[in-house]
């Protein structure tokens, strides 16, 4: 297992470096940069040279790139162009407003979906089942920001209410901080839930049709343990990977749900930042997504030995 | 004032002033005969700055917050004696100012005013030597865009410490609008920069205002506090104000229905209108006593075009691009048809802005007229019109996209066969919007207050937004001579006159203007809305009666 361990880890560092060039490459081929839009119409002489120098966005590329890695290897990302705050300064007051919603998020997708899953296989065509499929393909189709809406101003029209928008600090109310991400959590889960309920219910269905489950039943075992202990372990595997896959998903969809709830988490800040060409925060940012889902994956594989003993790493 | 003003009357009057409420009007005058109360909470929806150093940055969400905090040497008047698109200056820091001759001005400072009680300041006085100090970082920090409107500035001298002498390389009759303009000169205390090394941070925003910055939280929100010793007694009455950051269109629509924000959550305090129209009868039930006043708005796009080369060197051809260019129809599919129309100075800027029918030969050209836009066209050499393009950013607006679709299909009904060119914002603005771009394109231009800004950079030879490369020697000389012409009525003509010859030789094609929809809640007394950035002026004596 340490062995393998290792293997990956290794194998980790070039697709870090790679993504490291990519996220370092893309921002700087979009036409415009910091400099400009921070002058837009307005410049005046040579203002646009002489702010790109103050900046150090004069120098060339490929010095800019490896002075970038450079300090990405001691823990320094770099400081916005825009604020002057660090990056890591940042990502710190962020980050934690972001990995809460989307690990929200994910729980509420699987809260929702394995049980539903479970059922619609147990009792596959009947209402139930149908109901179940028919409601994860409105989930699938209906994105998540439609949702958002509707449910904020719906109610503001209808009564004159809405749910919390804004942001309570934790050290304010730590209750309200929490409670504050469960809607923006639930409507961001639903779109995995659906992937994951129908996921489930293909695979347990599957299952449920193999030799050793029909000799389950044989056996006069009850319904619960032939479904829940013999069958779900085995179906559930590629419900793993496909969470890794969800992780992504959900952090991409974080960018609109926190800005319709006011929430203050990377998302948006990423999205200003890619608005502002504010090029360590895009890096930095993405530097850090891309490690996280590096070792998430990792965590998935390592998590298939644990669900399936017949599954040894060497 | 009156509520059943129709669309036609707005568009007869000009859409500069009219006035409509949900519920009964009180009206602004109304309110002035009540006591003012101190004290209450004020519940805005604002912009999330990119950072609080007001000359690094052009942008109006910083602008807009250091109104509160922040003094300027002079000001625009505001209340509810004070028409929107109407701009009268008063001192603000200046108690008085004096122009000895055309190159020099005299500002007086007001004895006893003090900075915020803050480190590094700490309540110290303020001295014509912060005056000097802001005006010199104005002018020398790189970065600051909006260093132009001083360019007229040759220098700034302490005369004693009450005392400021500002003299000019030229005469320049607008420096005192520049002076008072709110997107630029706030003053600021050299303590804080030297403190902070810039004025980037929060904690940096130290100022002489009414009201103090008490805590910020990025894409969370701003708080500002009463500022107590304000050198207006008994100003602001108003204790607090909350300021939300809400970047989604229907959040910030649903807490305004649910009484979470006490003003419109646009610019200068405003609904845009297809929100307005789906809203109102909600509204009605939900805020009966939302005050609304209506005034046009100072945001105008204009087509662009390279008439430095063919066929746009061609005036025929220009003119039958406005012809083609249905105002009304574009004010019908974007606006619920109410707007005004705009010569080269916005009509909302009342002061200046010369009215259409006014505009002599060139008024023609504003009439939609397809079959003779045609006709030009072939008198022109283009009897089956020709190929072109138009560069746009959507601005991230359904109208501004909606407004480009209308337009490609006006140039296409008379035989100009454009390809639309999308751009994101960054690529507009460092291409198209600096004048780089094939043949045509479309997009809004900042919203000014002073008629200087909407004409010389766009039509001065050499000017950087000069987006059409206008090379007009009349019209160069008509705008030099408009800011050396210090007799308001003379200069009136002067600019009347280039609205004329523009309209004549349309080097822009310029878009109606929608009318802005300003609300507040019953609540607000004594503020009335107005364009610009000004929020904090407009709101220094409104009070709460809740």
């Amino acid at each position: 297992m340490k062995r393998y361990l290792l293997k990956r880890l290794v194998v980790a560092i070039p697709s870090l470096i790679i993504a490291s060039l990519i996220v370092f490459t893309l921002p700087r081929l979009l036409p415009g940069d910091a400099v400009q839009l921070m002058l837009e119409e307005k410049a005046y002489g040579k203002d646009v040279d002489d702010l790109r120098h103050k900046l150090g966005l004069d120098r060339p590329i490929y010095i800019q790139y490896f002075t970038w890695v450079g300090n990405v290897l001691t823990g320094n990302l770099g400081e916005s162009l825009w604020t002057k705050r660090t990056v890591t300064e940042e990502l710190g007051m962020r980050l934690p407003i972001t990995m809460l919603l989307g690990g929200m998020a994910i729980c509420f997708a699987i809260i929702i979906a394995i049980p539903i899953g479970i059922l619609s296989a147990v009792r596959a065509d009947t209402l139930r089942d149908y109901v179940a499929r028919s409601a994860a393909i409105v989930g699938l189709s209906v994105p998540s920001f439609w949702i958002a809406t509707l449910v904020i101003v719906l109610p503001a029209i209808w009564w004159g209410w809405t749910p919390h928008l804004g942001f309570t600090e934790f050290s304010k109310s730590p209750g309200a901080h929490v409670l504050q991400f469960i809607l923006p959590a639930f409507i961001l889960g639903i779109a995995s839930a659906a992937g994951i309920m129908r996921l489930t219910r293909a695979m347990l269905l599957e299952v449920l049709r193999q030799d050793y489950v029909r000799t389950a039943w044989a056996k006069g075992l009850r319904e619960g343990v032939v479904v829940m202990k013999h069958s779900l372990k085995n179906a559930v595997i590629p419900v793993v990977t496909i969470l890794g896959i969800q992780l992504a998903q959900i952090f991409s969809g974080t960018v609109i749900i926190e800005s319709i709830f006011q929430l203050p988490g990377m998302g948006r800040f990423l999205f200003d930042a890619i608005l502002q060409r504010d090029y360590p925060v895009i890096q930095g940012i993405n530097l850090l997504v891309v490690s996280i889902i590096v070792v998430m994956n990792l965590l998935v594989d390592l998590l298939y030995a644990v669900l399936d003993p017949r599954i040894r790493y060497s | 004032m009156s509520d059943s003003l129709s669309r036609r009357d707005l568009l007869k009057a000009g859409g500069v002033l009219a006035a409509a409420a949900l519920g009964p009007v009180a009206g602004p005058r109304g309110a002035i005969a009540q006591t003012p109360k101190r004290g209450g909470t004020l519940s805005l929806r604002l912009w999330d700055p990119p950072h609080f150093d007001l000359h690094q940055t052009i942008s109006y969400k910083t602008n807009v917050l250091h109104t509160f905090t922040h003094s300027r040497l002079l000001k625009y008047k505001a209340g509810p004696g004070v028409q929107p698109g109407s701009f009268v200056l008063e001192g603000d820091l200046a108690e008085s100012w004096s122009q000895p001759n055309d190159t020099t001005y005299v500002f007086k400072l007001r004895k006893g005013v003090r900075w915020h009680a803050k480190p590094p300041v700490n309540g110290r006085e303020l001295t014509a030597d912060d005056v000097k100090y802001t005006f010199d970082r104005f002018v020398n920090e790189k970065g600051n865009a909006y260093r132009s409107m001083m360019a007229a500035l040759d220098k700034v001298e302490v005369v004693d410490k009450y005392t400021v002498r500002m003299t000019l390389k030229e005469p320049y009759v607008w420096f005192l609008d520049m002076v008072a303009n709110p997107m630029a000169l706030a003053i600021i205390p050299k303590e804080a920069v030297e403190k902070f090394g810039d004025l980037k941070k929060w904690e940096a925003v130290i100022g002489t205002g009414p009201w103090m910055l008490d805590s910020y939280r990025p894409n969370v929100g701003v708080t500002f506090v009463r500022n107590p010793g304000y050198f207006l007694p008994g100003l602001p009455y108003i204790d607090r104000v909350e300021v939300t950051i809400d970047e989604d269109n229907a959040s910030r629509m649903a807490a305004f229905i649910a009484g979470k924000y006490d003003l419109g959550w646009e610019a200068s305090g405003t609904i845009n209108r297809v929100d307005w129209v789906q809203l109102k009868d909600t509204l009605k039930q939900r805020r009966p006593k939302l005050q609304s006043l209506e005034f046009a708005s100072n945001q105008m796009s204009h087509i662009y075009m390279r008439t430095d080369k063919p066929p746009f060197n061609d005036v025929r051809v220009r003119r039958a691009i406005s012809l083609a260019f249905d105002r009304q129809g574009l004010l019908d599919a974007v606006a619920e048809g109410v707007g005004v129309m705009n010569p080269a100075v916005p009509a909302a800027l009342k002061d200046w802005s010369l009215p259409v029918d006014q505009l002599g030969e060139g008024a023609q050209f504003y009439k939609f007229d397809p079959a003779r836009a045609r006709k030009l066209l072939a008198e022109a050499g283009h009897p089956n019109g020709f190929p072109a393009t138009v560069s746009y950013a959507t601005y991230g607006s359904t109208i501004q996209v909606d407004a480009v679709q209308l337009l490609l299909k006006y140039l296409k009904d008379i035989g100009i066969d454009a390809k639309p060119i999308q751009q994101e914002y960054g690529a507009y603005i460092s291409t198209t919007f600096y004048g780089k771009y094939e043949s045509m394109a479309f997009g809004p231009q900042t919203p000014f207050l002073d008629p200087d800004n909407y004409l010389f950079g766009p039509y001065m030879p050499g000017e950087l937004k000069n987006q059409s490369h206008v090379n007009d020697p009349v019209l160069s000389d008509m705008l030099i001579r408009q800011r050396r012409t210090a007799d308001v009525a003379k200069r009136r003509e002067v600019l009347h006159e280039i609205q004329r010859h523009a309209a004549r030789q349309q080097y822009y094609v310029y878009a109606p203007s929608g009318v802005y929809i300003g609300v507040w809640d019953a609540a607000v007394k004594n503020y009335v809305p107005n364009l610009g950035y000004d929020w904090g002026g407009r709101l220094l004596a409104a009070w709460l009666d809740r």
